[in-house]
């Protein structure tokens, strides 16, 4: 079983936009805590991994108002149903303070590529988003993300609505 | 700006329907106050409905949960109430999670995380919730009547309004320093009372504020909290001065009987027996009133508002069609759990809403058993109350009362309530010539003339109807079981008690 559609639309389009920034953009002060992780290959840095940018952002925005123990436990979840799809995440792990550790060992290279989201990645992204969706509720789960992204326009409709799951 | 300028204390709405009245008009800006509870009592809820209500995104609201329920948990459920606009989140209200600092550091750190966050969103309300999770230690007391010290002058400084979300059990309240420094202490509380729960709201104190005193009923429905307070709301509404107009029944007879009808702002009891037309006099009453263009509301308890409607109409009078003009509210209040108050409010705002002149409450009887058992002590109290408020702004009431039929005594109600009316009609039952009749004996009318006569009803299809003259033959006619007399002599004219000494 994967996640709906709606979520891996929704998981495509911040990666696809996690990767045009990484490309263009210097690091970010808000992403900085990603220039701790080991490189996810010894060609890409953790900050340039479109994945681990969505993630850490997910992290912050949910951290600051849920709590680390409230975000490390929907983590672990999203990652427990993600690894069922994309086997290629077997040695992720998800830390004590919620931080996404081991992704560089399970996505293969062309994963880790700056312009192209792996499946384990957007499977991850896509699984958190249900989550949130689940307990959220579509309306807060959309607010929360424009709160993490205010330069992406995120369309009620096509976002979480547009595709009939 | 002169040296008799005294500041100014702006009010903001609470958010929660009925406590902007009970607060004295709202709730004093920059205030620090503390909600306290057992869990369960809407504690959250409440700062909620605050923080919805107040929130802007230049002046927003920060909510910062601690130890006990996840926002996460707390949103998902909190947006099921119909204030609830996610939109708000996260510009004009934002969650702040402070429990990695609780579990991990002491009280200090927590005020310096709270400070550091307030700086940076220059908030208008802030919510702790709760604050009583941050104390880990039994002996942390001292600190953290401390640190809220530190806090309330913090936040005062920064012109917040602010709201301490606490569980502390009622033996608690007594002689807690930490309630010293609150402006405001609001109490809730929830008690079982035999099969159903009773949600009563205190305003402990609150400074600057005429609050209103007391014990006020609230209760948690899809629209969050909704407090009843016992003074109806109407606290604020200047009393109208007495009345000399007569309202009449429609029944001239009747009319004559009560020296010219209804004195306006009356509250009249009409009490008999079962079957003995309590209820066709009240919806002739309301008919006639909606006839003279007077708005009125009746609240039903033992049928619905169409069986109602229905059976006034085979009395030849139409309940429909004021009912679409907006002239008639026919109310049926019959869940058994209602609390007196809010079974008031809905009264009280139809009566506002319609601008209704008669009210008829048919009946007491079924009034009272349509309340939760623990609020049928208070249906006397809450009755007088209300009757008092809505007669005071000119609204006349008309009640029903059934009361057991004996042959050895005259009732005028089982609810010793005939103190609450000003007005006493009585319907009974006679044996006559072989007959089960009924006559009609106006008891007392407050202030006013009245015929001291004992006259021979019918129910037809016109509704009452008086028969003849007072009936002269019979002794005994109260008792059920008159004997026949000798013919008296006297006139049949009628004869009126002038009711002096019982003015209002």
């Amino acid at each position: 079983m994967t996640a709906v559609p709606a979520m891996r639309d929704l998981a495509q389009r911040l990666l696809a936009y996690e990767a045009g920034t990484a490309r263009t953009s210097e690091p970010s002060e808000s992403l900085e805590s990603l220039e701790s992780l080991e490189p996810a290959t010894p060609r890409v840095p953790a900050l340039r991994v479109p994945a681990l940018r969505v993630y850490e952002k997910l992290r912050q925005s949910l951290t600051a108002f849920a709590g680390e123990a409230a975000f490390e436990s929907l983590a672990f979840r999203a990652l427990t149903q993600a690894k069922s799809e994309a086997p290629s995440l077997w040695a992720a792990h998800v830390a004590a303070d919620g931080s996404l550790q081991g992704l560089s060992k399970t996505e293969s290279q062309s994963d880790m590529d700056m312009t192209h989201a792996g499946d384990g990645g957007i499977a991850l992204i896509a699984r958190l988003l249900s989550l949130l969706r689940v307990f959220l509720g579509e309306a807060l789960t959309l607010s929360l993300l424009r709160n993490a992204w205010p330069d992406e326009a995120f369309d009620d409709r096509n976002a979480a609505h547009g595709r009939n799951t | 700006m002169s040296t008799q300028d005294k500041v100014k204390i702006n009010k903001l709405p609470t958010g929660v329907p009925g406590l902007d009245e009970i607060v004295g008009g709202g709730l004093p800006e920059f205030s620090f106050n503390i909600i306290a509870g057992a869990p369960g009592s809407g504690k959250t809820t409440l700062a909620h409905q605050f923080v919805f209500a107040n929130a802007t995104p230049e002046r927003p609201a920060l909510y910062f949960t601690v130890l006990g329920e996840s926002a996460i948990k707390m949103l998902r459920y909190q947006q099921q109430y119909t204030f609830f606009d996610p939109a708000m989140l996260p510009g004009a209200i934002r969650f702040i999670n402070l429990s990695q600092v609780v579990l991990e550091k002491d009280l200090g750190a927590v005020l310096e995380q709270i400070v550091k966050e307030v700086e940076k969103a220059n908030p208008a309300v802030v919510v702790v919730d709760s604050f009583r999770t941050m104390v880990r230690k039994p002996e942390s007391d001292l600190d953290l009547q401390s640190f809220i010290q530190r806090l309330a002058l913090f936040l005062a400084s920064w012109q917040a309004t602010t709201f301490l979300i606490g569980e502390y059990a009622e033996d608690e309240l007594r002689d807690n320093p930490i309630f010293t420094v609150a402006d405001g202490l609001f109490w809730l509380r929830q008690t079982p009372e035999r099969n159903s729960v009773v949600r009563k709201l205190q305003i402990v104190k609150l400074r600057g504020q005429d609050s209103v005193p007391g014990l006020h009923t609230f209760r948690i429905t899809k629209a969050g909290v909704q407090a009843f307070s016992r003074t109806f709301g109407l606290i604020s509404h200047a009393k109208n001065p007495p009345s000399h107009r007569r309202l009449s029944f429609g029944i001239a007879e009747l009319d004559k009987m009560l020296g010219g009808g209804v004195r306006e702002g009356d509250s009249v009891l009409v009490a008999g027996s079962s079957g003995t037309g309590k209820s066709v006099l009240a919806t002739q009453f309301i008919a006639e009133g909606i006839r003279q263009g007077e708005p009125g509301i009746v609240a039903v308890f033992e049928e619905r508002p169409q069986a109602y409607a229905e059976r006034a109409a085979s009395l030849g009078l139409d309940l429909e069609t004021p009912q679409k003009e907006g002239k008639l509210t026919i109310l049926y209040l019959r869940p058994l759990d209602l609390s007196v108050d809010e079974t008031m409010h809905s009264i009280l705002d139809a009566v506002q809403k319609i601008g209704a002149k008669r009210l008829v409450i048919d009946s007491l009887a079924g009034f009272e058993m349509a309340l939760s058992p623990g609020f049928r002590a208070d249906f006397r109290e809450s009755l007088y109350r209300m009757i008092f408020a809505l007669t005071g702004i000119g609204v006349t009431i008309l009640s029903t009362v059934e009361v057991d039929e004996s042959f050895t005594e005259f009732p005028f109600s089982t609810y010793s309530i005939s103190f609450l009316t000003d007005d006493i009609i009585r319907l009974r039952y006679v044996s006559i010539d072989g007959q089960l009749r009924k006559i009609m004996v106006v008891i007392k009318m407050r202030g006013g003339n009245h015929a001291k006569d004992i006259r021979e009803y019918e129910i037809t299809s016109q509704g009452v109807v008086i028969l003849g003259k007072r009936l002269t033959n019979y002794q005994g006619l109260i008792s059920g079981i008159p004997v026949q007399s000798p013919p008296s002599g006297s006139t049949q004219e009628p004869s009126f008690d002038t009711g002096i000494g019982r003015s209002k």
